[in-house]
């Protein structure tokens, strides 16, 4: 089925439109973006449970973008009345008149930009769903979690919790401008299983998701990846700490992915070229890793949690090739940042939602697969780790240092695993460096979307990112 | 405030067979500016209300009660607000959580809300940005200002209604430093109630200087371990590790072991004492009542290791047997037994900077990227950068140190220095 566009969307696009000529009357350039986003998250663990309508991406309002005297502003609300559509006008006057009195008292000077460019375009998108997460079975979904995680808790005695979440998110957004007209809607779940076991006071935990642009019946996979998470908490609890070092690596593709979104993903945002932030900048047309590396980002690369259709200043989605071959080709771009920067847009200013500023942000992030088998990288590696499972990263695009904890790494010595594994891991190093000595990647790939991604510390959005297995060396403590 | 639709929705709960329902209707007036170098890249407003509703559902034998919760739209139609709440009704009764007492009702006068605004914390944050002493060598990349008025009002079926107004603040800042050959950059976010303007200028010339700083830096040595200062806000992830471990959940859920009475570890060093604090100056999270309604109050938590209390929502403080308990915001730890100066004695590596210091609260496993720290070698101080930190909070507590002088970042005050013992460090290659 169609996941249908949101109805309440269609019954105010006329005041917006309204709206939009009013404001037009003071501004060169006027756009809204309007959001209605229903969803939920159902939390079930053994020793409490919940559900709730809200999930990272569930919203409902407007957020007006405006242009005049070279100089950018917005306005967010959401309590549009679209009869009225003057009481808006009247009040987003005297916000934008208050905040501009501040401004001219504090002597401040404006990074002056051009008009965005407003060519006619309409589009209108529904994309396949299954299921909607408005019409889920909620008695039975906390029924099947609740049953899993129970099962799950008998598997070890050293269980000590077991929970999973399930959220589903049906988008539905619309960008308005006095000459376009587009309006999309998709649906996405993540589900997610922990399992958390504790010896003599040592805890540790461990948790597999799915998650895709499907709807609440991608939940049924949780099944098939619980078993996993409740092995890999019983080898953490048995693990050992890494011996601090440089060592042959091979990444399994989640690992894979985390590098891809912190090496460079983050690093050729091109809202952080503007500001002179990223190295990356200056690398364009370098190489920047081994002939194998090719990478590409953008909503069309993948089906997974953000593959929109249009971005949220009415840029149409994109696929780009970041590295090609293991040279630098181009970065990513919102709509601002390409007027700065003299370029193209590339489909990837994304908002928080309708409350926050538009960044450059990732959406799919995915190095190309090479042609080696798992089997014979393994044999490849003298003495060093097959890192498995992530839970977090941080960039540093000026310096291309890199920062990824790493759930644990399986000992490979003389091309065999020893079944000695350590944990934690923290990678750590020089992005050239580590993709410089990529020297064998795997034939297959997957990609993931669970959890979020930050801009700096603040500005959360939903990203995946994935790849096949890759081979190189890295900074381990 | 919408009252109308405020009245719509608490018609709409009393016919719903709800057992008991909360609202808590967030009124937000934002204003916020984006600056490159000291350009406005961009002003943004926001007037956004958030309307949250939880239901509460007892199952028949009254052993369970369930809830469930959801936003109304301020927009949304008075037939949306019905199918909404009938819902919530439907899946809270899926809900079978042990019952559990709610909290009882609270009354609030109304606040006035007259001792700030948005207008002149704004203007506060610009003016302080402009006044600081920027040079050639070291001077500020980008910052992002985010100012707001928040009014919160709590209703419940028990009775409650009790309204709130405060200040939220935000800034991040980035840093340049150059020299001839290259740029480095740091990052900084402090959140307040209103501007803190002296103390974000402090701050920021200091962070002028370790951008200066990290020009000389050399690669971190393989040091295997050594003993590391935290003198940053990155501590602070130390002593929410402590917090954490005393969350009613975590003991629930047995993710923490921490039991009333009995101390948390045998230690030779400085033992923590944690209180939960209504108040701290200009925090950003000075609430009368906690997000269910319950007053928020000054609780000591963990006293020289020895857990008195724990905190958390109302369903698990009650399943630990806990009246008087709640969220908790703000808090402080007391000083340790020696001075700043007495710590930074003898062989230790201060790191000032991080990619992204973190305590993992279940395992108490460290973690940290290394950008900018100081090796102190009992003689000489090396300028490092690179590598990283690791190592466990379980054994780190048998011998921790910290100083007798405290230091506050928003919600937190702790002590200014933090010393840990044989941290492994994993040093930068070659």
């Amino acid at each position: 089925m169609k996941a249908p566009f949101s109805a309440y969307l269609t019954s105010i696009a006329p005041g917006i439109k309204k709206l939009i000529d009013l404001l037009g009357n003071d501004y060169e350039y006027v756009s809204a973006l309007a959001t209605d986003s229903p969803g939920f998250a159902v939390r079930v663990s053994r020793h409490g449970t919940s559900v709730g309508g809200k999930t990272m991406t569930t919203e409902r309002g407007i957020v007006l973008r405006l242009y005049k005297d070279k100089k950018y502003s917005e306005y967010s609300m959401n309590r549009f009345d679209p009869d009225a559509p003057e009481k808006a006008y009247e009040e987003i006057k005297a916000a934008m008149a208050a905040q501009e009195k501040i401004l001219q008292a504090t002597g401040t000077k404006v990074f002056e930009t051009e008009v965005l460019d407003d060519e006619p375009l309409t589009l209108f998108i529904e994309k396949e769903t299954e299921q909607l997460p408005e019409e889920a079975d909620i008695s039975a979904l906390v029924s099947f979690l609740d049953k899993l995680t129970a099962e799950c808790m008998e598997k070890d005695p050293e269980m000590v919790e077991c929970m999973s979440i399930a959220q589903s998110t049906h988008i539905s957004k619309m960008f308005l401008t006095k000459n376009r007209d587009l309006r999309q809607s998709y649906v996405y779940s993540e589900g997610m299983i922990a399992a958390v076991l504790s010896r003599e006071g040592h805890t540790e935990d461990s948790y597999k998701g799915v998650s895709g642009l499907a709807g609440p019946e991608i939940f049924a996979q949780l099944k098939d990846v619980a078993p996993d998470a409740v092995k890999q908490a019983q080898e953490l609890l048995n693990a050992e700490r890494i011996v601090p070092g440089e060592y042959e690596v091979i990444t399994s593709p989640e690992v894979t992915g985390l590098i891809a979104h912190e090496a460079f993903g983050h690093g050729v945002e091109m809202d952080q070229f503007v500001k002179n932030r990223a190295l990356g900048k200056e690398y364009i047309d370098k190489r920047v890793g081994s002939d194998l590396v090719t990478m590409h980002e953008g909503a069309l690369c993948a089906e997974n949690v953000t593959s929109y259709a249009f971005d949220d200043e009415g840029v149409l989605a994109g696929d780009v090739t970041e590295i090609e071959n293991g040279i630098l080709k181009t970065g990513i771009c919102d709509a601002l940042s390409a007027l700065r920067l003299g370029t193209q847009p590339t489909g990837n200013g994304k908002r928080e939602n309708f409350e926050h500023k538009a960044y450059t942000r990732m959406t799919n992030t995915i190095f190309d697969s090479g042609d080696s088998s798992v089997e014979d990288m393994i044999a490849s590696v003298k003495f060093g780790y097959l890192l498995e499972g992530m839970k977090s990263g941080m960039e540093d695009p000026k310096h291309w240092g890199i920062q990824c904890i790493i759930t644990m790494g399986r000992e490979i010595k003389d091309g065999k695993l020893t079944g000695k594994v350590v944990s934690p891991v923290l990678m750590t190093g020089y992005v050239p460096d580590l993709l410089g000595n990529i020297s064998m990647l795997s034939g297959d790939r997957e990609v993931f979307g669970n959890g979020g991604c930050g801009k700096g510390h603040k500005e959360w959005v939903k990203v995946s990112d994935g790849g096949p297995y890759m081979k190189t060396k890295a900074l381990l403590g | 405030m919408a009252n109308n639709m405020i009245e719509l929705i608490k018609a709409a709960l009393n016919n719903s067979g709800a057992d008991a329902w909360m609202i808590t209707d967030t009124l937000t007036e934002g204003w916020e500016f984006y600056f490159i170098r000291h350009s406005l890249d961009q002003n943004r407003a926001k007037n956004v209300e958030h309307i949250n509703v939880k239901v509460f559902k007892k199952s028949e034998d009254g052993k369970f009660l369930g809830d469930a919760s959801d936003e109304i739209a301020p927009s949304a139609t008075e037939e949306e607000i019905k199918k909404t709440i009938d819902s919530l009704v439907l899946k809270a009764g899926y809900i079978k959580n042990p019952v559990y007492k709610l909290n009882p009702p609270e009354i609030s006068g109304q606040p006035d809300g007259s001792g700030f605004n948005t207008a002149d914390i704004s203007a506060d944050f610009i003016n302080a940005m402009n006044e600081l002493p920027e040079s050639a060598d070291a001077d500020i990349n980008s910052y992002e200002i985010f100012t707001s008025k928040v009014t919160t009002h709590i209703i419940t079926s028990g009775g409650t209604d009790i309204t709130e107004i405060y200040p939220s603040s935000m800034i991040e800042v980035v840093v340049n430093a150059r020299d001839k050959d290259h740029e480095i950059e740091l990052y900084r976010m402090y959140h307040s109630g209103t501007c803190d303007k002296a103390g974000l200028k402090n701050s920021l010339i200091r962070t002028l200087q370790y951008g200066k700083d990290r020009l000389k830096a050399e690669k971190t040595p393989a040091l295997e371990k050594a003993d590391v200062i935290f003198s940053t806000d990155d501590a602070v992830e130390i002593y929410n590790f402590f917090k954490d471990k005393l969350g009613a959940a975590m003991l629930v859920r047995r993710m923490s072991d921490w039991e009333i009475g009995k101390s948390i570890a045998e230690a030779k060093g400085d033992k923590v004492t944690l209180t939960a604090r209504k108040t701290l100056e200009n925090s950003s999270t000075n609430f009368s009542y906690d997000e269910e309604g319950a007053p928020v109050r000054d609780l000591v938590l963990l006293n020289e290791f020895v857990p008195e209390n724990y905190w958390g929502s109302r369903m698990y403080t009650q399943y630990l047997g806990l009246e008087k308990s709640g969220i908790v915001y703000n808090y402080e730890i007391s000083g340790g037994s020696r001075t700043e100066e007495e710590l930074r004695t003898g062989k230790y590596l201060e790191i000032v900077e991080f990619s992204d210091f973190q305590v993992d609260s279940l395992s108490g496993d460290i973690f940290g990227e290394i950008r900018l720290g100081y090796y102190h070698d009992g003689e000489n101080v090396k300028i490092i950068t690179g590598g990283s930190v690791s190592g466990n909070m379980n054994q780190f507590v048998k011998n921790m140190h910290f100083s007798k002088e405290l230091v506050q970042y928003n919600n937190v005050r702790i002590p200014s220095v933090t010393r840990l013992a044989d941290v492994t460090i994993t040093g930068a290659g070659n």
